[in-house]
């Protein structure tokens, strides 16, 4: 079967792993049990016709001490920003990442992703700062459990093209 | 191998192009099918393992990073994989769950702090202006009601009134404090003070910190001594506002835990630091003292050495935190030092400019009284308990004050008729207080004063740029508003002004002195009007001991008159005793 990687990028804590969590597993957690290195998971999606493989890499998330290690990006069909709704700053950290890896690996496709819509009365984030990329643009609440499957399938659709 | 396997690796030697031969026994947790299918992970790592296998340089093995997948048993397991150099191509699989634990466990640390920062510096954004929003909110009733207790203290009133009334000022002043601690330190916390750099007096600046602390001190029969060393220089730049703040605080706590002795505070160069200016203050008591290992904690907030401390002494708790940031922001250090059952000394240091040239001798304008009788006065304020207020603060000063209920009404009133001063309220419906200042100022260069709820710095920008004279902060204090009614009105006669020469060691209490006198002549018309010639009697006889040391002779006089008419009974007399304290101390200029 055909099988693409897609890799989650981000600034730490923004949910990265609760959204593949939230697709491959259905389930959501409270606690925050941060990601070392690389965490990698698998699931078959069907996309019109076409039945796919994706390769979930959910890398950790960058943080003052230590930086996205690219390389790990390698073969990847394409990313996924993770933005925290609630912190100004992982925009920011998303803008930066989409730069960098632009900048290594050349235009791959990637989607942003404003999570913990749940908890849309706490955003920081403004819409306009988020319009100003005219980037795809998903929301979604690992915790609800909303937007995650149409923004996975979304991307993996895009793959397919 | 075996070894190798007990200690959780797997061994795979590279056997040809892109495959790996296992070597030994399969580990439980090895899933199936070829290595590179069992860990997609290893796409990232053999093109680096390969570069490292053709050339490894000095190096003799490749660790990749750590990463988790599912295990055979469908458990979520964490690997690292490490290329081996040597004869053989080696690749490693590690089972790396203890490396990865202690790797987590240290990241989780400082994720978790590094997101809890985050919290604490936005929830303190949100207290700061929530504070700044109640602080508002409660000092504007709370200028309505310690004011009517002000004015309310000078009627007529009952010994149990007045002792009822003495609660309610404590507990509203407490309440205040209180306040303005909470204020202070989460302007403190959100690093939103900013230091004054004006020219003081520092002798003058611990006088009136000794002065206010003084009143409870000697409620507790303490004496407070005050040494300045002949070598420090007096004349300062710096935030006099903030330093008093903190020997105010110092001495608060030390009155507060001491029970008897004395309470003293010196002052001298500081050693450590010899250029112009670097001074060291100590705060000493001879009270409970502070054990030995809160010593170091008792400049971080809401620690006072105990917490049953603050239910038995009372007090935010902050007063030493706040402390110890002025401190800091003037370049010092605050310290303490203690013997318990012997007493504690607070130091600090900090540092100020020194003042080049002394300033001419300031006017003495220290008692307050309003120099200039019928005064025509503005007042704009949307407020009837704060019209009211002002009226009674004005109320025995002879000015005549007419009052608008909003700034536009106040111009208008402006353009009919000539003011002494303009009282504007800040915030106002129709026309606000900066406006109405605007277009006051256009008219003329009559003295306007903004009264405003706001303690902050910016808010005494906006009322300077919108050209007032002065800006007043509620709650105002009568001497507040007298003095800035003062300074702004030039003396209107000087002929009528007794001159009285006051030796100079003596002036820094002589305002204090005359102050409390003018209290007198409340008092003893409240007096009168009860025939409560006892009272009268007592005064008197106080004013006569004591006015002609200050060198004021006629209250001497006065006093005498007083005690003698109260004895027989006089009230003609008495009254017209009164009217002659009144006078004199109105008309009385100290030199
Ligand atoms: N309310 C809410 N909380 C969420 C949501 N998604 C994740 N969280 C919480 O946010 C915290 C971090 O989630 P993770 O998925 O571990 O974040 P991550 O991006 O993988 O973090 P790193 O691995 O450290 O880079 C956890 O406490 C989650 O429970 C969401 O949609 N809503
Ligand atoms: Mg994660």
């Amino acid at each position: 079967m055909l099988k693409k990687k897609i890799c989650m990028v981000g600034q730490f804590g923004v949910g990265k792993t609760s959204l593949v969590r939230r697709f491959v597993e259905s389930i959501f957690d409270e606690r925050y049990l941060t990601t070392i290195g690389v965490k990698i998971d698998r699931k078959d999606v069907t996309v019109g016709s076409e039945s796919v493989t994706l390769m979930l890499w959910d890398l950790a998330g960058e943080d003052d001490l230590a930086q996205l290690n690219v390389s790990h990006l390698r073969g990847a069909s394409g990313y996924i920003l993770v933005v925290d709704g609630c912190r100004a700053a992982s925009l920011n950290k998303a803008v930066e990442l989409q730069r960098r890896i632009a900048g290594q690996l050349g235009p791959l496709p990637f989607v942003l992703v404003l999570n913990k819509a749940d908890l849309r009365d706490r955003w920081e984030v403004q819409d306009t700062a988020v319009a100003e990329h005219g980037w795809p643009t998903f929301e979604t609440s690992a915790k609800a459990g909303s937007g995650v499957e149409e923004m996975f399938l979304a991307l993996a659709g895009k793959l397919l093209q | 191998m075996n070894l190798l396997t007990a200690l959780g690796f797997a061994v795979f030697e590279r056997s040809g192009e892109a495959s790996f031969r296992l070597l030994g026994p399969a580990p439980h947790w090895l899933p199936a099918g070829s290595v590179t299918e069992a860990f997609p992970f290893l796409e990232v790592f053999l093109p680096d393992a390969e570069e490292f296998w053709a050339d490894r340089g000095a190096r003799t093995a490749l660790y990749s990073d750590l990463w988790t997948q599912g295990g055979a048993t469908g458990d979520e397991l964490h690997f690292c994989a490490i290329a081996v150099a040597g004869e053989r191509k080696l690749l490693l699989i590690e089972c790396a769950e203890q490396r990865f634990q202690q790797a987590r466990s240290f990241v989780q640390y400082a994720h978790e702090a590094s997101l809890a920062r985050e919290q604490i510096a936005k929830l303190t954004q949100a207290k700061t202006e929530f504070l700044a929003r109640m602080s508002h909110e409660i000092r504007t009733p709370m200028n309505a009601l310690l004011g009517m207790v002000e004015l309310l203290s000078e009627t007529p009133l009952n010994d149990e009134q007045r002792k009822y009334l003495q609660v309610f000022q404590r507990a509203g002043d407490n309440l205040l404090n209180v306040i303005n601690d909470i204020l202070d330190f989460s302007k403190v916390e959100a690093g939103q003070i900013d230091l004054e750099n004006i020219e003081f007096d520092l002798a003058q600046v611990i006088q009136e910190a000794i002065e206010i602390a003084a009143v409870r001190a000697r409620a507790k029969g303490l004496a407070l001594v005050n040494r300045i060393q002949p070598n420090v220089p007096t004349l300062l730049i710096g935030d006099p506002g903030r330093l008093r703040q903190i020997l105010l605080n110092l001495l608060g706590n030390a009155t507060k835990f001491t029970d008897r002795g004395e309470l003293t505070v010196l002052v001298e160069t500081d050693s450590d630091q010899p250029v112009p200016g670097a001074l060291h203050f100590a705060v000493s008591d001879t009270g409970i003292g502070i054990p030995a290992d809160r010593l170091s904690t008792i400049f971080d907030s809401f620690s006072q050495a105990d917490a049953s401390t603050t239910r038995k002494y009372g007090g935010t708790g902050l007063g030493l935190a706040i402390s110890k940031r002025f401190v800091e922001l003037m370049g010092g250090k605050i310290w303490a030092e203690s013997k318990p059952g012997a007493g504690s000394t607070m130091h600090f240091t900090a540092r100020f400019s020194v003042a080049d040239a002394p300033k001419p001798v300031a006017e003495g304008s220290a008692p307050v009284v309003i120099r200039n009788r019928g005064l025509r006065i503005l007042l704009a304020d949307d407020s009837e308990e704060n019209r009211f207020l002002i009226r009674g603060y004005l109320k025995d000063s002879g000015c005549i004050i007419d009052e608008v209920e909003n700034g536009a009404e106040a111009v208008e009133q402006f353009k009919q008729r000539a003011y002494d001063i303009v009282l504007l309220d800040a915030e106002m419906p129709v026309l606000d207080g900066y406006s109405a200042t605007r277009e006051i100022r256009a008219l003329g260069a009559t003295p306007i004063f903004l009264l405003t709820a706001h303690a902050l710095r910016e808010a005494r920008a906006r009322s300077f740029e919108a050209g007032c004279t002065d800006h007043l902060t509620k709650p105002i204090k009568k001497a507040t508003l007298l003095e800035a009614i003062n300074k702004a009105v030039p003396a209107a006669s000087v002929s009528d002004r007794i001159h009285v020469p006051v030796e100079a060691w003596l002036k820094p209490v002589v305002g204090g002195y005359l102050e409390k006198r003018r209290g007198d002549v409340r008092k003893l018309r409240a007096a009168l009007d009860c025939s409560d010639y006892d009272t009268i009697r007592m005064l008197g006889h106080q004013m006569c001991g004591t006015g002609g040391g200050y060198g004021f002779e006629p209250i001497t006089e006065i006093g005498s008159a007083l005690e003698e008419s109260a004895l027989a009974s006089d009230s003609a007399r008495m009254r017209a005793s009164i009217e002659d304290l009144d006078r004199y101390l109105n008309n009385i200029q100290v030199e």
